[in-house]
């Protein structure tokens, strides 16, 4: 609904006012014709114009339709009349006003609601740093290491009796290089801390399994976790917010791992990727793991708030990646992988709203 | 009388471009020559083993670790001094490492005059 400037609210009060004292004649029915006006006042106005409609039709009711014109109305009758009228006309100013009341709180706790969801994910980020840090530090280290070799190197070169320049530059341009790459790794890192509200865009749900499977690179040879992906050429793309649909594939592949950590046997992490065969455009994602697997009997339990098995875990991470999902329109869930494991199902709708 | 040059090549295994071009790098400010390899299992299909005076490997690649690398190394009765290279250097792998015949085992970021005086005492032998 169009907001109305405080000439165009006044101006409407004024006009359906009007225009029921043109009706409320010929049709002999003043009552309803002046609270009909009153309450288009009062639902596309406000309170004020609401006010000043009361005003007016309460004038105009006594001047043109009680008989004899100005105060007081003698006949009980008419006083009666006049009285049932303007309580009528209150009433309903009344109960505009109420309505409007409960509706500013209503879109305020909402507002409140959607600022506690942001927190809430800005929290869970930074408590994901643990997991992430591991990783990162070994991604950083790498051309950390590399410059401070390069840059030795460019000493040995000049500090001779006869420099070789040449080489030096060499030696220094590939520390430029080496420490733009560790920026790079840096700048990726900070992207998942910063505080912010959804960004929607569109996004590439394999590409983004890729990049984390990369983070994770080291991690996963470590433990010595095989890596298998069958990820559908033909998936399509994602309308969603790729830092926190990020956060969800790190999450889950984050906890395959860890659940395998101590394993006997075969560690391997399966993510597959496909298109849903279902009325709506979906896509499918699984990340299936051979580790300890799910609690039995309670495997829903795993997404609730606090629900820990690990003796530095906040509880946060399965409960919040499932509120992401969910707020892209999609489901998450668990069911049991055999022989052993666990397996992570997420569905997301892909279909891209109209009117965007 | 045929006296054998003693070889000084010294080869560098490590995943990571950059590393491999600073290692090699730093190699030549010191007039060693040196061969890079992207994964353990390069240069063992290169056929330099015989060739290499000294090798430095990081630990942690994907497909075949250093360590494991070694082990090959040692069954194939190819004795190259090894000096290892990593990120993640906990005690455990140290002596493991070490216990394997490994010359030196180094975290990174690393002193490179630690790294080069362990590469000049493998040649010399």
């Amino acid at each position: 609904m169009k907001v109305l400037s405080k000439l165009q609210r006044y101006g409407l009060a004024v006009i359906s006012c009007g225009v029921a004292l043109v009706l409320a004649g010929p049709i002999d029915a003043p009552s309803s014709c002046f609270l009909l006006a009153v309450t288009v006042s009062g639902l596309f106005g406000g309170l004020g114009p609401n006010l000043l409609s009361v005003a007016l039709s309460a004038l105009a009711f006594a001047y043109f339709f009680l008989g004899r014109p100005s105060p007081p109305i003698r006949e009980s009758t008419s006083l009666l009349r006049f009285g049932a009228f303007l309580a009528a006309i209150l009433l309903v100013t009344a109960l505009m006003e109420i309505k409007r009341r409960a509706e500013e709180s209503r879109s305020r706790s909402e507002e409140a609601l959607r600022q506690a969801h942001v927190e809430l994910a800005h929290a869970n980020r930074v408590t994901t740093m643990g997991e992430l840090t591991a990783s990162l530090a070994h991604e950083v280290n790498q051309p950390i290491a590399a410059a401070v070799t390069d840059a030795n190197t460019c000493l040995r070169w000049l500090t001779r009796d006869h420099p070789d320049i040449e080489e030096a530059r060499e030696a220094a341009m590939r520390m430029a290089k080496d420490a733009t790459r560790a920026a790079e790794i840096i700048s990726k890192v900070r992207q998942i801390f910063k505080k912010g509200a959804q960004q929607r865009e569109l996004v590439d749900v394999n590409e983004i399994i890729r990049e984390m499977i990369v983070l994770l690179r080291k991690e996963l040879s470590c433990q010595s976790i095989a890596v298998r992906t069958e990820l559908a050429a033909d998936l399509p793309k994602l309308k969603g917010d790729r830092v926190q649909l990020q956060q969800v594939l790190m999450n889950l592949m984050v906890n395959s791992i860890d659940a395998m950590k101590n394993v006997e046997g075969k560690r391997e992490l399966t993510i597959k990727s496909q298109r849903a065969q279902e009325e709506d455009e979906q896509l499918m994602v699984l990340v299936s793991d051979t580790g300890v697997g799910l609690p039995p009997q309670h495997a829903d339990h795993i997404f609730n708030a606090f629900f820990t098995t690990k003796t530095d875990g906040t509880g946060m991470g399965l409960r919040i990646s499932r509120s992401i999902v969910e707020s892209h329109g999609g489901r998450l869930w668990a069911t049991d992988n055999h022989p052993r494991g666990a397996s992570f199902h997420l569905t997301i709708p892909t279909k891209i709203e109209a009117h965007e | 009388m045929a006296t054998q040059e003693k070889t000084k090549l010294v080869a560098v295994v490590d995943d990571d471009e950059l590393m491999r071009s600073a290692l090699q790098g730093m190699l030549k400010s010191v007039g060693l020559p040196s061969q890079a390899f992207a994964s353990a299992e390069e240069f063992l299909n290169s056929g330099q083993q015989r060739q290499t005076a000294c090798l430095i490997a990081d630990i942690r690649m994907p497909g075949m670790s250093g360590l494991e690398l070694q082990a090959q190394l040692n069954a194939e009765r190819c004795r190259i001094p090894t000096i290892f290279i990593t990120a993640h250097g906990d005690t455990k792998m140290r002596m493991q490492a070490l216990r394997a015949g490994a010359v030196e085992f180094l975290a990174k970021p690393f002193d490179d005059e630690a790294l080069l005086g362990s590469v000049r005492a493998a040649l010399e032998n």
